[in-house]
């Protein structure tokens, strides 16, 4: 049953009830029933807690308790991750949070509350998606007054916020001594919250404390991402399915059959109170059945019953029943069901009860609106050793015309008398998905075609046979409209209605009806056997008399040591396919080695992966703990993940590729060519992936001050003092034996190259070199100290740019560059400033400006000019430990330009 | 027939390389033995289900590369587990002083309720025994620990080893499990009819009805 509808009836038009849930709010130690609704109204969504009696049909059965607002910081968690500690085949437990509120939820297991989850959760991901646009969730205000007695919603029972309260209260204690850092503040806003929702009077509780309370809160509302948990589904329902499959497939192998006898007995009670014992009818059985389903009809009459499904009779039945129960046996109750006058209940024989579970009932009504319980059925479903059994109770439509309008209302149950299914990946349990199915009950089915005197006749000559080729049943069922696949045993009593009550006398009253077979017992499924079925005309509390049957059914049983092999089997052969379903990977290579890395110079392998597992599968490499991203920043993996088909394979390229940001760390030794990748699978292993490689210092990307020391070039010295120079340089006093070069010697090559070949080259500093001639030239600075560099005067002056563009300190220091900035306009305090430099910058800064200028005098045939050096340099020598904007690179740029045109004033 | 429910819990295999972590996952899950050793480069695992008290236990069980350089990855897995395995070759004297480093590990990084067992591999290899039984038992009992010698070669102790350490992290989980059950068992209450000597009280008929309608 839907019962969205009956919350629809206590909402505005505009409101609509999306979907609604039964379930239980965990406190403490206890469990209340609620029902939930998902309500959305203008595009916003609030949950509505709802106190309800039993299942809800109409409004009046639900009255609102409380209102949560699905906002940015409303939360939806299921208590128990699969990461953690996961239990499937159970209810749902979620943690509901809503500012500082927290509400523990148990769900029934099943589809609908998934359904349910998801669509909360959609509504929440809404929400997020545009944070801009803030909920202001007007609509829900009446609701809150509502409470306070306006009279919207009937009553405002318990408040749930006091109860929520107590649970994140309870929380807060738990939770107070890993959460030392929380704020006075929050502490001071909850104890506020605290005497606020202190119940002044009864109907200012709930939702009216919870707005004096949000103004204390809002502040310290969460972020939504902290709380961005998604709701996953479980994946593994699909693994219980299948062992439930094979486990079923495989059922011969474990189970055997094994005889248990069923008492059935019905009774049309015509309302009255019992008033004699039971026993005649239900043990006069030689031995004790094994079960009892007994069933009932027109117990209560009263308007009483009919509108409130409530009676006495339910007690002083049930009792009588039990008391009659055969005497040398012990049994227990397993379940009563009742809708308005029909009632199923049902024993079992002590010894048998722990092999009984899955027990569920259900009813439906087919009376007045085709809803109504004054006609119907109830049922009760349950598992009994290996085997399914489900018994009805049907109380079917009256007069004797009417056989059509039996056939329907047993169409009707059958299709909509559905038992919540046992594993929520299925549909809801019918009552023909039974193995064994009995059906008891009034079924008001009449003889046709004969009148009262003839079947009366046929009666007293006991000619049942004949009497019964006029019973509409059995005609209804030989022609397949009703009861397909039922048995009914011979029928060898006499009808059993209608009698005068107390006594054995036929219908006396005006209306005098024809007697008939209304009371039958019906069954279907294999290996069932009728002991008996009689009527007991001792009885005459009725207009009806009761009728018993005993029915003896094979039960599967199960082979303990058959179930457990076979079980075993199958977990086996699963957990095997699940293991070859784990996504796996062959790498081609498992390690990659870079030799001679060199800065600036590109270098490349490939990784190939290719998919061995049986499923496609996700790759990706993943960072490791405490580091920013996948991989050392001079290596890239491309691309850094993907999808690899089933057998398909991937090439991914990994590069290496040593810039001026990551060139002084390797030069000094500092750092390695040294970094493990870790590939991940989706859902699978881990891989990982040693990179290495050696690494050649250059002077591209070492100190002015470091070169300085190195009268070798720079791979011809050893790694120990490579990272000596490097500390020195940073406590400057530090003793130095001999004394360092003016200019970095790699500097020198290149100037005096330039001065010697370029003085006149035309676009000199304008025309890029040739990136092969600069690898040329790098290595010939690392490694030796030729009379002239290779590569055309390009080249040349490129490499000295991207030299001074490497420099981890530039030529003026990071530290002198705001003065620089500040004495820009005055051509005297510039040279006051570089005079203050460290020696060895100072020297380069010197040096450079002085070949500049010679450049400059040849401006004729180089085509330069100051600007065009002043440009080119500034940017070099003055660089911003900060981002450089417009104004002060100008700035940099006047600063320089005093330096190039000194020698002209 | 019990309902159906799972349990999942992550298993952790630890020791040096080579003492055979690997193989014991592979008899284990596969019932196979690989004579070679291919050094696992990264973190692989298994699945495997187990019934321990009418509990389908299902595990996941982790095999992790034991070099030294990967280690500073590998102990980022340690969080994640529930149980380990703390393994060392008995004909290996190293692998055995390993344990206690292997153990501080684990100690540093692993959940505190993590439960620990110790497993001494390759019993087979008489001959080249290098650490008595004695001293495993005695180093498992400094630790507190449950002790098994195993063999993935034939097999020997490689079932109770993994079911003993299932158990023990089940029992360590044993309050919340229980919570988890008692949710689950909307079964008719059998015990407490049971217990009754009069079967058939009224008061329970009343009750029992309602339940149809929740
Ligand atoms: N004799 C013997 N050899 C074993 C046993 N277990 C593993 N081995 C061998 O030890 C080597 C290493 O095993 P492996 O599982 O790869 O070690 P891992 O590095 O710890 O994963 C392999 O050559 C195996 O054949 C065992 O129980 N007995
Ligand atoms: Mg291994």
């Amino acid at each position: 049953m839907d019962q969205s509808v009956a919350i629809q009836e206590t909402l505005e038009r505009e409101e609509n009830c999306k979907i609604a849930v039964q379930c239980d709010v965990l406190f403490d130690d206890i469990a209340e029933s609620r029902l939930l609704g998902l309500v959305e109204s203008a595009e916003e969504h609030a949950i509505f807690i709802y106190t309800h009696r039993r299942m809800a049909i109409t409004a009046d059965d639900v009255s609102l308790e409380d209102v949560i607002p699905i906002c940015l910081d409303f939360a939806v968690v299921e208590v128990s991750s699969p990461e953690e500690l996961a239990v499937v085949g159970g209810d749902t437990r979620v943690r509901v949070s809503y500012q500082e509120e927290e509400l523990e939820l148990r769900l029934p297991f099943g589809s609908h509350s998934r359904l349910f989850l998801g669509e909360v959760n959609r509504a929440w991901s809404d929400v997020c998606k545009s944070p801009a646009q803030v909920p202001k969730f007007e609509w829900i205000n009446k609701y809150h007054k509502g409470t306070r007695g306006q009279g919207v919603v009937k009553q405002a029972l318990t408040p749930l916020s006091t109860t929520l309260n107590k649970l994140s209260q309870h929380r807060k204690t738990e939770k107070s001594s890993d959460k030392k850092g929380t704020s006075e503040r929050e502490k001071g806003s909850n104890s506020g919250t605290q005497k606020s929702r202190l119940p002044s009077s009864p109907e200012s509780q709930g939702i009216s404390s919870r707005e004096d309370r949000d103004d204390l809160v809002r502040s310290s509302s969460h972020t939504p991402s902290n709380k961005a948990q998604i709701l996953a589904m479980p994946q593994f329902g699909l693994r219980d399915n299948l062992i439930r499959c094979e486990l079923l497939k495989n059922e011969d192998l474990y189970t055997y059959l094994e005889d248990f006898s069923f008492f059935l007995g019905t009774y049309n009670v015509n309302g009255q109170p019992p008033k004699e014992s039971l026993s005649p009818w239900l043990s006069h059985t030689p031995n004790p059945p094994d079960m009892y389903c007994v069933g009932f009809q027109e117990l209560d009459l009263s308007k009483e019953a009919f509108f409130f499904n409530d009676t006495p009779k339910e007690m002083e039945w049930t009792k009588a029943v039990t008391e009659a129960l055969h005497p040398d046996a012990k049994y227990a109750l397993v379940k009563l069901v009742r809708l308005v006058g029909i009632m199923l209940i049902f024993y079992v024989k002590k010894e048998h009860a722990e092999f009984i579970s899955d027990v569920e009932a259900e009813t439906v009504g087919t009376g007045i609106m085709g809803r109504m319980g004054n006609k119907g059925a109830v049922a009760i479903r349950f598992r009994f050793h290996n085997s399914d059994i489900c018994v009805v109770n049907s109380h079917l439509a009256a007069h004797i015309e009417e056989y059509e309008r039996r056939n329907q209302d047993y169409k009707d149950i059958c299709s909509r008398l559905q038992f919540r299914p046992l594993d929520f990946t299925q549909p809801p349990l019918t009552i023909m998905k039974h193995d064994v199915i009995l059906w008891i009950g009034d079924l008001n089915y009449r003889i046709s075609d004969l009148d009262a005197d003839n079947v009366k006749e046929l009666i007293s000559k006991k000619e049942f046979e004949t009497l019964h080729s006029y019973d509409q049943l059995k005609r209804q069922i030989d022609e397949e409209a009703v009861f397909v696949g039922f048995v009914e045993g011979e029928i060898d009593f006499q009808p059993t209605y209608k009698y005068d009550t107390g006594s054995d006398l036929w219908d006396t009253s005006e209306k005098c009806r024809v007697p008939a077979w209304c009371d039958r017992i019906l069954w279907r499924g294999k290996n069932i056997k009728q002991q008996h079925y009689q009527s007991h005309m001792a009885l005459k509390t009725s207009d009806h008399k009761p009728v018993s049957s005993l029915l003896v059914a094979g039960i599967k049983r199960i082979n303990t040591e058959a179930y457990k092999k076979t079980f075993e089997e199958i977990v086996r052969n699963i957990d095997k396919m699940e293991n070859e379903c784990i996504p796996s990977v062959t790498l081609a290579k498992q390690e990659f080695h870079f030799k001679d890395v060199k800065y600036m110079q590109h270098q490349a392998a490939t990784l190939s992966l290719f998919n061995d597992g049986q499923v496609p599968c996700q790759f990706e490499f993943i960072q490791k703990p405490n580091e920013s991203t996948y991989c050392k920043p001079w290596l890239t993996a491309n691309p850094p993940k993907g999808f690899i088909a089933q057998g398909g394979s991937v090439e991914i390229e990994l590069e290496v590729f040593v810039n001026r940001s990551t060139a002084p760390d390797l030069n000094s030794g500092k750092e390695q060519i040294e970094d493990i990748l870790v590939l991940h699978l989706e859902r699978g292993k881990d891989y990982f992936i040693p990179v290495t490689g050696n690494y050649l210092p250059s002077c591209y990307g070492t100190s002015i001050h470091s070169l300085c020391h190195m009268r070798e070039p720079i791979q011809d010295m050893p790694q120990e003092t490579l990272r000596k120079l490097v500390e020195m340089s940073v406590k400057e006093n530090a003793a130095n034996t001999e004394k360092p070069l003016d200019i970095p010697k790699e500097l020198w090559m290149m100037v005096d190259h330039l001065f010697r070949n370029a003085i006149k080259q035309e676009d000199i500093f304008q025309q890029p070199g040739l990136r092969s001639e600069f690898a040329d030239i790098r290595d010939c600075l690392d490694t030796g100290m030729p009379d002239s560099l290779p590569g055309s005067n390009h080249s040349v002056a490129e490499a000295l740019l991207l030299f001074l563009d490497a420099l981890p300190e530039p030529v003026v220091p990071f530290s002198f560059y705001q003065q620089c900035l500040e004495s820009c306009s005055n051509a005297s305090q510039c040279e006051k400033t570089i005079s203050m430099l460290p020696q060895c910058h100072q020297n380069v800064f010197n040096y450079l400006a002085a070949f500049l200028r010679e450049l400059l005098k040849n401006s004729a045939v180089n085509r330069l000019d100051v600007n065009i050096l002043a440009t080119i340099f500034a940017s070099l020598l003055l660089r911003s430990p900060t981002k450089q904007d417009l104004a002060e690179k100008r700035k940099t740029q006047e600063f320089f330009q005093h330096f190039l045109t000194q020698g002209s004033t | 027939m019990a309902k159906q429910y799972d349990v999942l819990f992550r298993l952790l295999l630890l020791g040096d390389s080579g003492v055979g972590k690997t193989c014991l996952l592979c008899r284990f899950t596969d019932n196979e033995f690989h004579p070679s050793h291919i050094s696992t480069i990264g973190v692989d695992f298994k699945m495997k289900t187990l019934v321990i008290d009418g509990i389908k236990v299902r595990i996941q069980i982790w095999d992790t590369a034991g070099q030294e350089r990967y280690q500073t990855i590998t102990k980022q897995y340690y969080r994640r587990a529930q149980g380990i395995f703390l393994v060392y070759d008995i004909t290996s004297e190293r692998s055995f002083q390993h344990i206690m480093k292997w153990a501080s590990d684990v100690d540093e990084y692993a959940p505190d309720k993590v439960q620990k067992i110790l497993v001494g591999n390759k019993s087979d290899e008489v001959d080249k025994r290098q650490v008595a039984t004695e001293q495993g038992v005695k180093l498992a009992k400094a630790y507190g620990m449950d002790f098994f010698e195993t063999s993935a070669f034939t097999n020997h102790n490689i079932t109770e080893t993994f079911t003993r350490l299932a158990e023990q992290v089940l029992a360590a989980n044993k309050k919340d499990l229980d919570l988890l059950r008692m949710s689950i068992n909307d079964e008719i209450n059998l015990a407490a009819l049971e217990e009754e000597e009069g079967l058939l009280c009224d008061g329970a008929a009343g009750d029992q009805g309602k339940g149809c309608w929740c």
